[in-house]
């Protein structure tokens, strides 16, 4: 691992390099297509059998998994299958709006207050201040608060990420701040906003693109949390925290309905991990070795 | 501290809907609205409210459910035994399982065992607290019927009613927390392995058991004692989510329940003792440092 270098192996020249590279890194490979078999469940949903996720059948209440419900029917006479496939799209949408918003609102907090010392203080306290609450806690206390919808859940976990990714964008920003280069280019005269795009800013990129894929699994698990305890996603669009809420009470009865969604759901997350992993460990050696 | 009581009081003030409203009712008029509003106090600055409110949590007034009409923290002192029970047995079982494992796979790098944990330390993050709650419900309490399916025993009951009610929810709530810490630990005693002292210890002939517990995992204790104090986190959002599963009567539940009813004086409440416990835990494992390495002093 070693021996590849990060800059090169992210952007392949040759197709020999490509495989090269999928070889030495197995986990980024299976973990991208096992994300990559969500992401066009969630997107062909309509044109995978499903019916309407919503549709009620009352007659058709709790049936078992069979050729016609392939994964059952839940007490609404729902299809789960089809409400399955559909809360993909709730999971991987919170997954990656979680990831993007608070990597990138992380980012510009941790640069600006890594550089500029005065602002540091208030910053860094008002994020210790955040830290000390659990994220799950701080993200149900904000979901109480509001009313339940998709873009409330993804505001309200990425308000809970944003700290531990200030945090880390301010230490390397410390660190790299002593380096030659960033002294030349101070010496050169280059402005500050300058300086934090091109010198700073490059070199953040590595961590924070592992880190982000972490922080989409955590979204991922919270959202179906959240939706799990009845503060998350609303019951009319369908996500599988809240298929597992409704198959709850009837667990002993019907464990199908928790069942399936449970298992997308764990498929989903690690496949997640499993990129990040591999991203670590291609992207940042040294913090490989320390994990 | 501070912050964390004024953001959870910001969260009450914040709240869409007028309480004096919702307590005077359908009937009220706009004066009895008004009369209520200023018995209450909500007619005065944010900041004086707020200054009032501390003042009243400083000294174990938490305020009044808005459903039951109870004190807050009478409705947290009836719930506090079942979380505080789940906790510290999650906490015993994780951390004497994940630490000896960590251990076990960093001194034998690469073998089996070594994988075996990095295994279960990348499942453990992947599964969340309820899937593998239901799994232990399905397998032990339902097909092999050795376990109760749910509910709380109190310790003051027996030990065995208590902990065969235990067993399931510490292990699905433990399983993240214990993924964290057998990698930590695999990590930090890696590293001290490879230091000199190690080998010395070695050459000099002490036994590989002594190297390891006296010499390697000593060393390896700081980053390991905050990795067990950072999890806790953890722990606390997932009390939530098995609380739920297994039907205990936990802090959990009761927040659980409030946010379902809007009851926010209580998920007030909830909240500020959580971080109070998560704040002073760490705090406490912060000075713990010096006991571990007495080259730290504050």
């Amino acid at each position: 691992m070693a021996t590849v270098d990060p800059a090169m192996s992210f952007v392949p020249r040759k197709r020999g390099r490509v495989l090269t590279y999928f070889r030495r890194h197995p986990t980024i490979v299976v973990g991208a297509s096992l994300l990559a078999i969500m992401a066009a469940i969630a997107i062909a949903a309509p044109w995978l059998g499903t019916t309407d996720p919503q549709a009620l059948a009352p007659r058709n209440r709790l049936k078992e998994p069979s050729a016609l419900y392939w994964f059952g029917t839940d007490m609404l006479g729902r299809d789960v299958y089809s409400r399955v496939l559909y809360g993909a799209r709730v999971s991987l949408m919170v997954g990656l709006s979680v990831a993007v918003l608070s990597t990138v609102l992380g980012l510009a907090i941790g640069l600006v207050s890594g550089y500029v010392r005065i602002l540091d203080a208030i910053v860094m306290r008002i994020m210790d201040g955040l830290m000390s609450i659990p994220p799950v806690l701080l993200a149900i206390a904000l979901m109480a608060l509001t009313r339940a919808s998709m873009e409330n859940v993804i505001l309200s976990i990425t308000v809970s990420e944003i700290p531990r990714v200030s945090r880390l964008v301010r230490g390397v920003v410390l660190t790299l701040r002593e380096q030659p280069f960033v002294e030349a280019a101070v010496a050169t005269g280059t402005r500050l906003p300058a300086i934090l795009l091109r010198h700073i800013l490059p070199n953040t990129l590595a961590p924070l693109i592992v880190q982000a894929t972490y922080i989409c699994a955590s979204a991922i698990i919270t959202e179906a949390i959240l939706s799990f305890i009845g503060a998350g996603t609303p019951p009319t669009i369908p996500s599988w925290g809240n298929i597992m809420a409704e198959g709850r009470a009837l667990f002993q009865v019907a464990g199908y309905i928790i069942l399936f969604p449970a298992i997308f759901l764990s498929i989903t997350v690690l496949a997640v991990n499993l990129l990040g992993d591999g991203l670590r460990d291609a992207l940042d050696p040294r913090l490989a070795r320390r994990l | 501290m501070g912050f964390v009581a004024f953001f959870v009081f910001s969260l009450l003030y914040l709240t869409p809907g007028d309480p004096a409203a919702v307590i005077a009712g359908d009937q009220a008029t706009v004066a009895d609205i008004e009369r209520i509003r200023e018995r209450l106090g909500l007619d005065r600055p944010f900041l004086v409210q707020f200054g009032t409110w501390l003042w009243a949590v400083l000294h174990g007034d938490m305020g009044i459910s808005i459903f039951t009409n109870l004190p807050v923290s009478e409705m947290i002192g009836q719930r506090i035994e079942p979380t505080v029970s789940l906790a510290t047995v999650t906490i015993i079982l994780a951390v004497s399982l994940a630490v000896p494992l960590g251990t076990l796979a960093a001194w034998r790098v690469g073998s089996w065992i070594d994988r075996l944990v990095m295994v279960i330390a990348v499942a453990g993050f992947s599964v969340p607290v309820f899937v593998v709650g239901y799994i232990l419900i399905f397998a032990f309490a339902l097909e092999l019927e050795w376990l109760p399916v749910q509910g709380f025993t109190s310790p003051s009951e027996g030990f065995w009613p208590f902990l065969s009610h235990m067993i399931m929810p510490a292990s699905a709530l433990g399983l993240v927390y214990m993924a964290l810490i057998a990698r930590i630990t695999r990590a930090s005693v890696l590293e001290v392995l490879s230091q000199d002292y190690i080998r010395t210890a070695r050459a000099k002939g002490l036994a590989e058991d002594k190297v390891l517990l006296g010499h390697a995992l000593k060393n390896a204790a700081v980053p390991i004692v905050t990795i067990i104090g950072i999890g806790v986190a953890l722990l606390i959002g997932g009390v939530v989510v098995t609380e739920s599963v297994f039907a205990i009567p936990g802090l959990g539940r009761l927040t659980v329940d409030a946010i379902l009813r809007r009851d926010y004086p209580i998920i007030q409440g909830v909240i500020l003792l959580f971080s109070f416990v998560y704040v002073v835990l760490n705090l406490l494992i912060d000075i713990s440092y010096t006991l571990l390495d007495p080259r730290i002093r504050y």
